[in-house]
């Protein structure tokens, strides 16, 4: 057993904190204030190739392991959690499982212009009456000759207003009285894909979350992933996977709250001394410090269990409870380490905060997270 | 083909830099490593000319055994060749010493067209080797490029410095020195990186040379570092009481006292 990174893996988080650094620094307080993403970002994270991080070369990615991922969204997440969003559900949930359960035809249609950034992508699943219960969904597609032609609306879509290939989950029913759960791609301008407003939310503001409603879309059967009654499995599947990105994305929010912390309270004096060397302040930075590295290495160990190609449900789910879990209280003791100060919108201690609690919810909730943990248990997973 | 050569270094990150006090040199162990600052200026340089002209782009340095990892963050820039030159017998070279090695890793490449490097190391500070190598092989030295063309072998660039420019014009190979904020260097690419680790890293050391007599960086260095001493700079507080005309007045005093010479004392008062 080595808890060392690769000589590789660590040149991946050198490069991507120096870029994250350089160019995210400056623009996510903006980002979060204006609740607006500057498309100019886009290009930038192209550059460096951050929309194609474990795509293979033949489709224009950098064919990295997906520690290297973690790593990845971690070290963007520090800096911007709204890009770190972007980038962990366009390069898990919308490029993985076109990857991973595309036909050649749609890798090819797909993969290269989603490696680029030049089409962002996206997975929605939820609903008005279905969230946590992911089977209540009711967008449905009905089998009209070849096609299917659906209707129905998604919600809370992340990468809803600038991603152009969405994964959905959808009802269907086929012309011989077949039903079930399929996932499609769509895209954007496809006939009767409506965006709808941008909503207001308490984080992640600078991704622009918004609803779809889909009035009569022609699907064709090349536009469907998998087979089609797979779709509930694809999903799951790919939450999986989803799930260290998310629980990167909530580590990096909280090493950004931990190290402004451990900054701050050397600097601070009070009753003539850094309030670092009062044990109420040191025990909670000594706090901080073990829940990052305790999350650190568990979503190391999930993403290590993907790539050896182990099951990893159980891993991925209680590594994305625990770093959500540890970034809401982290960050929350950050502000109250730094006191008036970190209440105050000149720091981004309150950002990192806000920011931090939807990693609890979105791609399922911590509650849902413990019911996948105790199923496997349950079933002799120990 | 172009084929171009930079010259780069590994040095601690300035982040955290401490001295030995018994020794007076830097700590190196357990700091963080990071390519010369001044050196990336010299890479972005050599890969904007290779993507212009074509050609080939080998980084080089010399230094211990980990600063492979420099070179293979030259490669994940996009860099196609690299070369480090390490031994024990080099250790401690100075920046004579350095030249001297560098001069025959030269020799023994032949044919080279451009050698870029930066001004100066962030460790060291000196700036000696683009001055010392480009005498050392003979071949001319451009310091303060502007603007610059290649054609038929010759090189055409502009130079500028302060109050004056100049155009000038000059047969390849030469030495190129680049200065501080001259390009803006490309960040890495993450598909850069697992390229980068799938190359082969050239190694020379003191055997791959002919003439090793005079290599020998720890006692045939000219150069000593004596003693390196981290600067402290204290503000000293000093409160300057009385009326408005004797607070100036003590005030000039002690600019005078601090070697301020020519103060105006106009009507001002």
């Amino acid at each position: 057993m080595n808890f060392e990174l690769t000589e590789q893996q660590k040149l991946v988080r050198r490069s991507v904190r120096k870029f994250a650094e350089e160019v995210l620094a400056p623009v996510a307080p903006t980002f979060d204030r204006e609740a607006k993403y500057n498309g100019y970002i886009v290009k930038e994270l192209s550059k460096v190739n951050l929309f194609g991080i474990q795509l293979p070369e033949k489709y224009g990615g950098a064919d990295l392991d997906s520690i290297s991922y973690a790593i990845t969204i971690e070290e963007i997440s520090r800096i911007c959690a709204s890009t770190g969003l972007m980038l962990s559900v366009h390069n898990s949930v919308g490029a993985y499982p076109i990857y991973n359960w595309g036909t050649e035809e749609q890798k090819e249609r797909y993969l290269p212009d989603i490696a680029t950034g030049k089409k962002i992508s996206g997975f929605s699943w939820t609903e008005p009456n279905a969230g946590s219960d992911a089977q209540g969904i009711e967008c449905i597609m009905v089998q009209k000759g070849n096609d299917f032609v659906l209707n129905g609306s998604k919600i809370f879509v992340t990468n809803g207003a600038i991603g152009s290939v969405i994964l959905i989950g959808t009802r269907y029913k086929t012309n011989d009285g077949q039903n079930g759960i399929a996932t499609i791609i769509l895209e954007k301008d496809m006939e009767g894909y409506e965006i709808g407003q941008p909503e207001d939310k308490m984080g992640v503001r600078g991704n622009i979350t918004t609803s779809l409603y889909f009035n009569n879309i022609r699907v064709p059967k090349e536009n469907i992933l998998g087979s089609l009654n797979d779709g509930f499995r694809i999903a799951m599947q790919t939450l999986d996977v989803g799930r260290i990105g998310i629980a990167a994305q909530a580590l990096g929010i909280a090493q950004a709250a931990y190290e402004h912390s451990v900054e701050y309270s050397k600097g601070r004096i009070q009753f003539k001394r850094p309030i670092s060397q009062f044990q109420g302040i040191s025990f909670k930075l000594a706090e901080m410090s073990t829940k990052i590295d305790a999350a650190r290495l568990l979503i190391y160990r999930a993403a290590f269990m993907k790539d050896t190609k182990k099951r990893f449900s159980k891993e991925s789910a209680m590594c994305k409870y625990y770093a959500s879990k540890i970034a809401r209280q982290v960050t929350q003791e950050a502000i109250q380490i730094h006191g008036g100060y970190g209440y105050m919108k000149d720091l981004p201690l309150e950002r990192y905060y806000r920011d931090a609690k939807v990693t609890e919810i979105y791609e399922g909730t911590s509650e849902i997270m413990k019911l996948i943990i105790a199923q496997q248990i349950l079933r002799g997973n120990l | 083909m172009l084929k171009i050569f930079v010259l780069i270094k590994q040095v601690p990150s300035l982040h955290n830099l401490q001295i030995d006090k018994q020794t007076g040199t830097l700590i190196r162990e357990g700091v963080e490593n990071i390519i010369n600052p001044d050196d990336l200026y010299g890479l972005e340089l050599g890969l904007s000319l290779k993507e212009q002209y074509g050609g080939e782009i080998t980084a080089i340095t010399m230094g211990p055994p980990q600063a492979e990892f420099a070179l293979r963050e030259c490669l994940s820039m996009g860099v196609d060749k690299s070369l480090l030159i390490t031994d024990e017998q080099f250790a401690y070279s100075d920046t004579l010493q350095t030249t001297l090695v560098l001069k025959e890793t030269f020799h023994k490449i032949k044919d080279y067209d451009i050698i870029i490097t930066g001004s100066q190391t962030s460790d060291s500070s000196t700036g000696q080797i683009p001055f010392q190598l480009s005498e050392a092989l003979d071949i001319p030295l451009i310091t303060d490029i502007f603007t610059m063309e290649i054609e038929n072998n010759i090189f055409k660039c502009h130079r500028n410095f302060g109050h004056e420019s100049q155009n000038i014009s000059v047969e390849l190979p030469i030495l190129i020195r680049v200065r501080r904020h001259f390009n803006e260097p490309r960040h890495i690419s993450l598909s850069g990186i697992k390229r980068a680790f799938e190359k082969e890293i050239e190694f020379n050391d003191f055997n791959t040379f002919n003439c090793p007599e005079y290599l020998d960086g720890c006692n045939k260095s000219p150069t000593n570092v004596v003693k390196t001493e981290k600067i402290v700079i204290k503000r000293k507080n000093e409160i300057i009481e009385g009326n408005f005309n004797e607070k100036v007045q003590k005030l000039l005093k002690i600019m005078q006292e601090h070697g301020i010479e020519r103060i105006w004392t106009g009507d001002m008062i």
